[in-house]
């Protein structure tokens, strides 16, 4: 077992303009594991991950002070590029987003601003495989030159769940990248998710406490954008430390 | 933090509903027992045979609470104190079950005994021990029930008792076997029946086990040494 820390999170506030939404969390998050955040709408799960790729720069109001580092490196420093973090550093958001493009482009885009095929063979085999990965190559494969905006809202989800994982980022952020999915492309994701795990680290926000104890190996819970309470999934769904844990994953008024 | 309500209120019945049925399985156990230990200080074989036919109710709650248990857990995914209380609901019905085969064991020996001459001096012995066992179950399904921790263990220490109880009987038991081989017949029934008493002990320190497991998420720690020595006994060696 690999105990190498990925993602290091120290002191970290989020404000948007006066609302305090993430209170001065830290966070060690495991290499080549799956964590999950829950916690209650609100709470600050989407916020927190946001962080994790600077995706909160692109929101104007929004201020993120303390340290977040990736393999020891200061993500918010200088230096840092935020589109090569977000190469690093990929992300499937609570809502799918395909660009308005061909399913295809969709998922060739990102490995060929990065170079990472040689040739048009090369590019055809990452796609079909990443697809493949996201569980909806049968689905797509005789129509992967319509519009990725023309799939179901299920099927849109896999689709970016495939562009995500097609330039083999280091990390993958997923934010209920369920959310939309039936029960069997649910088991698909997680599936996939389970396959990642052997070379990336995952962070997953879910609502589904099933689905937090079946995927990861580490959970946060997180309530009024602090981090009550974080450890292993095994310990925190059988036998949590904090109350307004138990309260929350037992489904009780907290 | 478990007397909070759930969201979804029929989860709570549920609970409450398997958990009414291991408090019935208990009262009837308790009744089996009690009825037991009289029928045979009294050799009554009548109330014997009843213990013998009650056993069924005991045998279907069993059941009952098994086919409950597996649907709350189909249905409501049940985590951390639910999980545990479901759980332990299964292991204590387990438990209890056990407890009733014993009582019914119990019953039949005393028809059998019943045909045979009395052995005396052991009958007041083996009632105390029965006795002892079944107010120890009656505090641990309190226990239980109110999630007491501090009685659960009380309860677990009492069990020494019964195994110095049983050690005693062991003895005499011998010693009147050996006093008079025509005695052996009814003092192995009489033996079996103590083991049995003894065993009902053990069940009882695993409910209370549970009590532990429910309340704090762990086992308890085995720092309760078994007083039942006759398995190295030597007295029996010097035969
Ligand atoms: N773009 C934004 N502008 C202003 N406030 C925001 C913005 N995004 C989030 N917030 C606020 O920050 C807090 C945390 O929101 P966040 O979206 O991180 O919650 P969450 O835990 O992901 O909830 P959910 O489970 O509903 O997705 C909330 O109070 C929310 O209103
Ligand atoms: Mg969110």
């Amino acid at each position: 077992m690999s105990k190498e820390i990925k993602i290091s999170a120290q002191g970290v506030d989020v404000f948007y303009g006066d609302t305090h939404a993430i209170k001065n969390v830290d966070l060690e998050i495991e290499n080549k594991a799956v964590t999950a955040f829950i916690g209650p709408s609100g709470c600050g799960k989407s916020t927190f991950l946001r962080c994790i790729n600077r995706m909160n720069d692109t929101i104007d109001i929004c201020r993120v002070t303390g340290d977040i580092l990736l393999e020891g490196q200061d993500i918010y420093a200088k230096s840092v590029d935020p589109v090569q973090l977000r190469a690093r550093v990929g992300m499937v958001f609570q809502k799918p987003n395909p660009f308005p493009k061909s399913i295809y482009d969709n998922v060739a885009y990102g490995p060929t601003i990065h170079g990472l095929a040689k040739n048009k063979a090369e590019l055809d085999e990452i796609v079909e495989q990443s697809l493949r990965r996201a569980a909806i190559w049968d689905e797509v494969k005789d129509r992967l030159h319509q519009p990725g905006t023309g799939l179901s809202g299920g099927q849109q989800q896999r689709l970016c769940i495939g562009r995500a994982i097609a330039t083999a980022p280091e990390v993958l952020l997923m934010d209920e990248p369920c959310s939309a999915l039936d029960p069997i492309a649910t088991a698909q994701v997680e599936e996939l998710i389970d396959d990642l795990r052997q070379n990336y680290t995952v962070v997953i926000v879910t609502h589904s406490m099933q689905q937090a104890a079946r995927v990861s190996q580490k959970t946060a819970f997180f309530h009024l954008g602090n981090v009550v309470e974080y450890g292993d999934t095994n310990k925190i769904f059988t036998n949590p430390e904090d109350s307004r844990t138990e309260s929350y994953i037992t489904g009780r008024i907290g | 933090m478990m007397d909070q309500e759930h969201i979804a209120s029929a989860f709570d019945r549920d609970l409450e509903g398997v958990l009414a049925l291991i408090m019935q399985m208990g009262g009837l156990v308790e009744t089996a027992i009690s009825d037991a230990a009289r029928a045979l200080e009294m050799r009554d074989t009548e109330l014997a045979d009843q213990v013998r036919r009650n056993d069924k109710l005991i045998d279907a709650l069993e059941e009952q609470v098994a086919s409950e248990v597996a649907r709350v857990i189909a249905v409501r995914a049940p985590t951390a104190g639910d999980l545990r209380t479901v759980l332990s609901v299964l292991k204590i019905s387990g438990n209890l079950e056990r407890m009733g085969d014993y009582a019914k064991n119990l019953g039949k020996r005393t028809s059998v005994l019943s045909e045979m001459p009395a052995i005396t001096g052991t009958g007041g012995a083996l009632r105390r021990m029965t006795q002892l066992v079944n107010v120890m179950l009656k505090d641990a399904l309190d226990a239980y029930i109110q999630r007491d921790v501090d009685l659960a263990e009380d309860v677990r220490q009492r069990d020494s008792e019964v195994d110095q109880m049983y050690n005693a009987l062991f003895r005499e038991f011998l010693t009147h076997m050996m006093e008079d081989p025509r005695n052996i017949t009814a003092c192995m029934h009489l033996h079996f029946i103590a083991k049995n008493v003894e065993r009902m002990g053990d069940h009882v320190t695993s409910i209370c086990e549970q009590v532990v497991y429910l309340v704090t998420g762990d086992m308890p720690d085995e720092d309760r040494e078994k007083q039942d020595r006759t398995s190295t006994d030597s007295a029996l060696g010097k035969v």
